[in-house]
């Protein structure tokens, strides 16, 4: 363990943003001069993000990444919007890599956060509208009309009643300058954005032809599987092939950075080959740990009291205005991510050039990975990115390129590399393991007085820095790397708190008092964003809190709510909303209510959990879910977002918990690290709170209120309350 | 040599007995939509019909399926050519991320196949061994349960209203 710093630094704000984007984002990056788009013959492409064909097709190359969130769709909406064509007549590409794409706050080509909608709403409805400006010019010197009698619909400009494909003025649009800053149309003129659309890929993904990185197929391609030390950081000590090379087909063995890979003609061949490998490694310090040893540390670490801390008001007077106090401790375990498709890679290299072929969360990284191991300019690299079987924060962890990567190089053959179920849940990245404290109070009028909160754990930063550095910086050494990631953990172990750790937890409500302490605490498993992030927690002891001082209160746990989020009206309209669709539920014998409102990506969403328990087992019945994004582009993915954020916060409700036993994860496939399944998949119900703010997040907001709104309805059924996750009554 | 028929036509295997079918269906004979996504019957994602019946591929030994008839998603109907599950999937925006969505679409089709007209119980059942962690469970439900009710006989046969974007 990194040890309990006794430092105490004043506190440094930081956000909760995919692990370290931001910083990245201030350093300065290689710029690329070559074009984003090389139209083909007699298109056009004004703009890095749409072409115009001679066949009046119009192309948009996504900035960000698809993987499930349905950013495929809601992009290509806000450019339909102001090109005056129909999203489901766009053509959508995956953008290559190039400064264009970068995402506008991370600083590299990445997609997360909850915030691609966001960050794109104006930039891509302005190159859109400008492009559509642009057509509109070159028709009107085409036409020789005056520019105001031109209007557009659907792909056509219209003059006098006559209909022209934008295609028509492509060779006079060449010719002039785009323009820039062109109107955007008012809420009232839209034609899609807020509309429920069919998603765009939902076709491709009923009919078994949407291509993910696992699909792709090229002559002489080999399968290689690696054998990663059990223990996370272990090394190669030694191996021994003889029995893995006598396998049919084989026809490499080599010795990477992760460990022993195997290579063969079949996945089949591989599969078996990896199993007749044996390696002995040398293990690190995380394999003296167990699961119980190191939440013994954890608690310890929470009980020593130290640790950065940042506070707001006065503790004791708060203390003292409170007639009823709360003091909980919660715990929230390692959680994998399991996406359904296992992370994989592509990679061919040859005459100077690589290509990778692989569904990211990061393609710009992914980049820097393979011009890094087959030593080339990124130049010299070209990313085909895929549509991804879901990301989660998985997919901003990239190891699996720099293996296909370094198996490439080593055998000089195009490699497909896999992870199998098994690597994804015992050799990856784990969501990071906490306890928090909430010491809290209330006064007489059910206002809280003080909310004193803790929270020791693992620094997500230091991990994703650690996974972003060697691609984003493709030619820096390894030591400079290194280097780098020691100095952060540095920091963040006695100097700033991650915010990744402790987000939400002192947040949302009208604490008047208020403290967080944070103690960082790191056994050397590696960590990475999982859905939510760090509200994924502390929303559970957050709201796990909030009900309980509402019952001490004597008030009711929505009105208890509402009275302390007066600051906070839009938190306050995604509870009223629930409260309001609360009226037309009839509860049958057995069922009990839980209440969570939690604020997380800019985005607030409330939820009322129907739950009943029998027998010790929790079933969840219905989730009624409101929430406040800002401007919907798309309602139906809206509510997709937030039925899918309660299943897969479900799963690590009632299932999810990752195992350490002497440094290697326990658990393995499907069959003893569970997963929600449909027939214990709650109704839900989805209310969206209009707004005329700007559009936020919907990718994670959902899943953080799941945990403690099932907790807070187990409770009323049981008369306990379960502070550790996954939920276990008695 | 192994002998069977995928999707209608008479092919031969010559990978080794002991592979999975799903691999040989995906890399010798190309077709993708099946997808790997556990590699020991937990998840659902190769689901393929073997003689009508929904059956998990990737353990499946392709040595033993000589002489049975395979169907897999892309022998259960095409872009061009919806099957009613395939055509009700993209109407109500079924698929988040999508991997796991050919191995539900063919279970729930092996379900209607046996029982055309199932209770939400008896969808619930037959559609457990496929997991989604997208969590699309709620519209997996409901676009079975409509394409069970269109085909009842005496159903009225409404489109389900695609809600395309508006032709002006």
């Amino acid at each position: 363990m990194s040890g309990i710093k006794l430092t105490r630094r004043g506190f440094l704000k930081t956000t909760g943003i995919v692990g370290g984007g931001l910083l990245i984002g201030y350093v300065a990056m290689p710029g690329d001069n070559t074009p984003a788009v090389i139209p083909e013959a007699g298109a056009i492409a004004p703009n890095a993000f749409i072409q115009l064909t001679a066949e009046n097709k119009l192309v948009f190359y996504s900035p960000r990444d698809e993987m499930g969130q349905g950013v495929y769709m809601g992009l290509t909406t806000l450019v339909a919007e102001e090109l005056d064509v129909s999203p489901v007549d766009i053509q959508v590409e995956f953008a290559s890599v190039h400064d264009a794409y970068r995402h506008p706050e991370y600083g590299v080509q990445g997609t997360g956060g909850s915030s691609s909608i966001r960050v794109h709403y104006l930039p891509l409805r302005q190159v859109a509208a400008d492009t559509r400006a642009l057509l509109l010019n070159a028709a009107a010197q085409d036409l020789a009309v005056p520019l105001s009698s031109l209007t557009t619909d659907n792909g056509h400009i219209v003059s006098n009643g006559n209909t022209y494909p934008y295609s028509d003025f492509i060779a006079t649009a060449d010719t002039m300058e785009l323009p820039v800053g062109s109107p955007l149309k008012a809420k009232a003129d839209f034609k899609y954005i807020g509309q429920d659309i069919a998603r765009n890929d939902a076709l491709a993904k009923s009919t078994g032809t949407a291509v993910y990185g696992v699909d792709i197929d090229l002559p002489d391609m080999h399968y290689a599987l690696v054998s990663r030390s059990p223990v996370a950081g272990g090394t190669v000590v030694s191996f021994d092939d003889s029995a893995a090379r006598a396998v049919n087909g084989v026809t490499d063995i080599v010795q990477i950075d992760s460990g022993v890979a195997v290579v063969a003609k079949s996945f089949w061949q591989a599969k078996k080959a990896i199993a007749a490998l044996s390696v002995t490694w040398d293990q690190p310090a995380l394999a003296d740990y167990s699961s119980a040893l190191i939440k013994a540390d954890y608690q310890a670490a929470i009980d020593s009291g130290e640790g950065d801390s940042k506070s707001e008001g006065n503790i004791e007077e708060g203390l003292q205005l409170a007639t009823k106090q709360v003091e909980r401790e919660f715990w929230t375990p390692y959680l994998a991510h399991t996406p359904m498709e296992p992370v994989n890679a592509v990679v061919r290299i040859a005459n100077g050039k690589a290509e990778l072929w692989a569904g990211t969360q990061g393609p710009s990284t992914a980049r820097g990975l393979v011009a890094r191991h087959a030593q080339l300019p990124v130049e010299n690299v070209t990313v085909h990115s895929l549509f991804s079987g879901g990301g989660f924060g998985r997919r901003t962890c990239l190891s699996h390129v720099s293996e296909a990567t370094q198996v490439a190089v080593a055998t000089d053959k195009t490699i497909k590399l896999l992870w199998t179920r098994e690597n994804d849940v015992q050799n990856g990245w784990f969501r990071q393991a906490s306890i928090m404290k909430v010491h809290a109070g209330v006064d007489s009028q059910g206002l809280v007085t003080v909310w004193d909160a803790a929270r020791a754990g693992g620094d997500l930063t230091p991990h994703s820095i650690s996974s972003l550095l060697p691609g984003a910086f493709a030619s820096s050494p390894d030591w400079v790397n290194s280097m780098t990631v020691s100095a952060l953990e540095n920091l963040y172990d006695g100097w700033i708190i991650d915010g990744g750790g402790v987000e939400g937890l002192v947040d949302d409500y009208d604490f008047p008092n208020k403290k967080l302490r944070h103690t960082s605490v790191n056994h050397g498993l590696p960590l990475a964003p999982w859905r939510s992030v760090g509200h994924s927690f502390t929303a559970f002891a957050k709201e796990t809190v909030m009900d309980e001082l509402a019952e001490q209160a004597g008030i009711d746990s929505i009105d208890f709510r509402k009275r302390n989020l007066q600051g906070n009206p839009r938190l306050l309209g995604a509870l009223e909303a629930v409260e309001q669709g609360l009226k037309d539920w009839q509860l049958a014998e057995g069922r009990h209510i839980g209440i969570a409102a939690h604020g997380s990506f800019q985005s607030y969403v409330a939820q009322a959990a129907e739950v009943s328990v029998e027998k010790g087992k929790i079933r969840v019945h219905r989730v009624l879910c409101a929430i406040d994004c800002g401007q919907v582009v798309n309602p139906a993915i809206v509510r997709g977002q937030m039925e899918g954020a309660i299943m897969y916060g479900l799963t690590a409700v009632l299932y999810g918990d990752i195992q350490i036993e002497n440094g290697a994860v326990k658990e393995s496939n499907f069959h003893d690290y569970k997963m929600l399944r449909i027939n214990e998949a709650p109704a839900v119900e989805v209310i969206i709170v209009e707004s005329d703010q700007p559009p936020t997040g919907v990718g994670e907001p959902g899943l953080p209120p799941v945990g403690p709104a099932v907790a807070n309805a187990v409770y009323r059924a049981t008369g306990e309350r379960l502070t550790s996750m996954p939920l276990q009554p008695a | 040599m192994i002998e069977f028929t995928l999707n209608g036509k008479l092919v031969q295997s010559h990978d080794e007995p002991d592979t999975p079918l799903l691999w040989v269906v995906r890399d010798s004979f190309k077709l993708k939509g099946s997808k790997f996504g556990c590699g020991m019957a937990q998840c659902g994602a190769c689901t393929m019909h073997i003689d009508g019946r929904a059956q998990r591929s990737c353990v499946m030994p392709v040595a033993a399926v000589v002489g049975k008839s395979i169907t897999t998603i892309e022998g259960l109907g095409t872009p061009d050519n919806l099957h009613p599950l395939q055509q009700a999937w993209a109407e109500q925006g079924v698929p988040q991320c999508g991997y796991c969505q050919s191995g539900q679409i063919m279970s729930a089709a092996a379900l209607l196949n046996e029982n055309p007209n199932p209770s939400e119980a008896q969808v619930e059942a037959a559609m457990a061994g496929n997991i989604c962690r997208c969590g699309c469970y709620p519209r997996i439900k409901t676009a079975i349960l409509t394409v069970a009710e269109q085909s009842q006989p005496g159903a009225v046969q409404v489109a389900i209203p695609m809600p395309v974007s508006e032709e002006v």
